[in-house]
Order: structure tokens, then sequence, then C-alpha cells
């Protein structure tokens, strides 16, 4: 049983500790400022959601356990509204952005 | 509806409902510690005046019912979202094709469209990136994706799970 | 377990300050900004880690204010950007 849950945790962590590289490298290589805040608040809060999914069996209790995701769950919270907000300011900052007029949905 | 003690109710049970939403949420962070109780009761007294204050009883609300598939929709729309920019980040052509794309939405003004806008900043390669009048702006990953479809879609769901009052 | 986990949290931290050279490139204050919320997501997770790894619950306490200062550090960026929105230089 208790092997079972570690292997949870460390295949977890593992993906986990994958999307924080893979958030790094989108920020550090993506061309433009948009761009790379896809990188970081995708990425991020994935790498997040799963160290803490992989940290949730081994807290040892119901409370500590529930306490880490709502950790998480402020972080997504968080992360939903600044990333809003810095591509509002991010795209004000654009003289004349390129845009793609789409019409309604049919 | 119009009658006055009617209202006082619905907005005493509101009240209490959130309460308790937030007294179970000051339990998880502070613990059940009987000497703590004080303390986390005022904490709940005055989140509880500072969210109807700031957050008023709307004509509208998140049925509790469909809460749970919605939430499930967009954890796995967060899980899509992290696995496609990990793999344009990490791919040694960099396969992005960015760019706007102007989405009209349904909803008002208010908590609803500010709802949609978050829930959708967390799909793959949209983030809200402004506003034009009953128009959302996304900035986009991959222009040739089709966001437009994705975007109605999470309309719909969203709009499935808010009942009237 | 332990040694897992303490290695992953090195790992994190690592990227996170490689993800900090986002500060000397900018070129944008947003980019650094991005950077600042970096430090906030991974430093979560790195705090967490911790907490587990040392078996020092008030850890979780950390994160939980590391998450919230993160938040209200990037809405003060915005706020300051938009005071002074005729006067800030657009990214190249």
């Amino acid at each position: 049983m208790s092997v079972a849950v570690d292997i949870i945790t460390i295949v977890a962590i593992t993906a986990g500790a994958f999307f924080f590289l893979a958030g790094t490298v989108g920020l550090l290589r993506f061309p433009d400022t948009l761009t790379r805040l896809h990188a970081l608040t995708k990425a991020d809060n994935l790498g997040l959601g799963l160290v803490v999914l992989g940290l949730v069996p081994q807290a040892g209790s119901l409370r500590g356990g529930l306490k880490l995701l709502c950790v998480w769950a402020l972080a997504l919270l968080a992360g939903a509204m600044v990333s809003q907000l810095i591509a509002r300011e991010a795209s004000g900052q654009r003289g004349d952005p390129a845009m793609r007029h789409d019409g309604p949905p049919p | 509806m119009s009658n006055p003690s009617d209202a006082l109710g619905r907005l005493m049970a509101h009240a209490l409902a959130r309460a308790v939403a937030l007294l179970i949420l000051w339990l998880v962070l502070a613990g059940s510690d009987l000497a703590d109780l004080p303390a986390g009761i005022v904490a709940v007294l005055a989140a509880t005046v500072t969210s109807l204050r700031l957050l008023p009883v709307g004509p509208s609300r998140l049925s509790p019912v469909l809460l749970g598939p919605l939430a499930l929709r967009f954890l796995y729309q967060s899980v899509a979202a992290g696995i496609d920019v990990a793999w344009r980040a990490l791919d040694p052509r960099l396969p992005l094709r960015p760019g706007f794309v102007v989405y009209s939405v349904c909803f008002p003004l208010g908590s609803a469209r500010n709802a949609f806008a978050a829930l959708t900043s967390l799909l793959p390669g949209t983030v809200p990136a402004g506003d034009e009048g009953s128009r959302l702006v996304y900035h986009c990953l991959d222009v040739d994706q089709p966001v437009v479809s994705q975007l109605a879609a999470e309309e719909a769901a969203l709009r499935h799970a808010i009942r009237h009052d | 377990m332990i040694e897992f986990m303490t290695t992953v949290l090195g790992f994190i931290l690592a990227m996170l300050a490689l993800g900090l050279v986002r500060i000397l490139r900018g070129p944008a204050d947003a980019d650094r900004m991005m950077a600042a919320q970096l430090i906030g997501t991974g430093g979560i997770a790195a705090l967490l880690l911790l907490g587990t790894v040392t078996a020092v619950p008030a850890t979780v306490d950390v994160a939980l204010t590391l998450a919230l200062l993160a938040t209200f550090a990037s809405i003060a960026f915005v706020k300051k950007g938009r005071a002074n929105a005729p006067d800030s230089t657009g990214d190249a």
C-alpha cells in the first residue's frame, strides 16, 4: 500500500518538475512578452499542481492534505487573475497589434 | 421576489452559506484548536461582511450541483494547456503562430464575464488580453487553432452552470 | 523518499534561478515582472517540498503567504503601469 502511494508521489512530483523545466525554457525561448506569459502561467501552474498532488498522500493528515490543496487553489486563482492583468498591460503597450478579427461563432 | 422580507431572508441565507464556507476554510488553514476559535470567528465575520460588500448577492449564481463538472472540465483544460505549452517550448523548431483573436461574448459586464475571462485564461493557448465593448480580445499562441469554436464551447458550459434565481 | 524530494527541490530551485535570467534580458517591465511571478509559483512548490522533507508544517503557511505576496506584487505592478501609461516604454 505505502509502496503504491510512494510511486504516485514520485511520478507526480517528477512530472511537476518537468513542467517547471518547460515553463523556464518557454520563459527564456519564447519570442515576445505575451507568448512568454503563456509559458509561465500555464506550465508552472500545472507543475505546482502536480507537486501538490504528489505531496498530498505524504501529508499524514486530512487537514494537512486539504491545506496543500488550498495553497494550490489560491495559486491557480491568483495565476488566472494575474495573467490577464499582465496580458492587458503588455498588449496595451503595443502601438498597433496585428488583430485578426473573427466573426461570432457559427 | 419583490417582497422585502423575502429579499432579507435570501440575503441572510447567502450570508450564512458564505460564513460556513469561510469557517471551513479557516479550520483547514489554522487548525481546530478550541483556544484559537475566537480569533477564527472574528476573522470569519470580517471576511463575510467584506465578501458581501465587494461581491454582492446577484440575481444569478453558479449552481452547486453543476460546479463539480465545470471544475473538472477546467482542471482537464489546464492540464491540456500545460502539456500544449510544454511541447511548444521544448520543440527545437519552436512551433508558434502568436496573434490576437477577438471573441464576441454574450455575458454582460460583471461577475459572469469576469468568471468567463478567468476560466478561459486556463485554456490551452489563450489568455484574455483586453476588452472591446462586448468583445474580449484573446492573445493566442497559435492562431491556426480553432480558438473561436473552443471559446464558444466553454461559454456554453459556463452558461449551463449559472442558475438564475 | 527524502533523497528524491530533496533532489527535486534542488532542481526546481535551479529552474527558478535560470528563469531569473529574464530579469536581465527584459526587455519590457512585464517580462521582468513575470520572473517575479516565477518566484511565486516555483517558490511555493519548493517551500511545500521543503516542508515535507524537514517535517516543519509551518512551511505551508510560509508558502501561502508567498502566494499572496506574489499576487499583490503583480497587481501593484499593473496599477503602477496604468498610472504612468503615457511614458512607459514598449517591448522590442
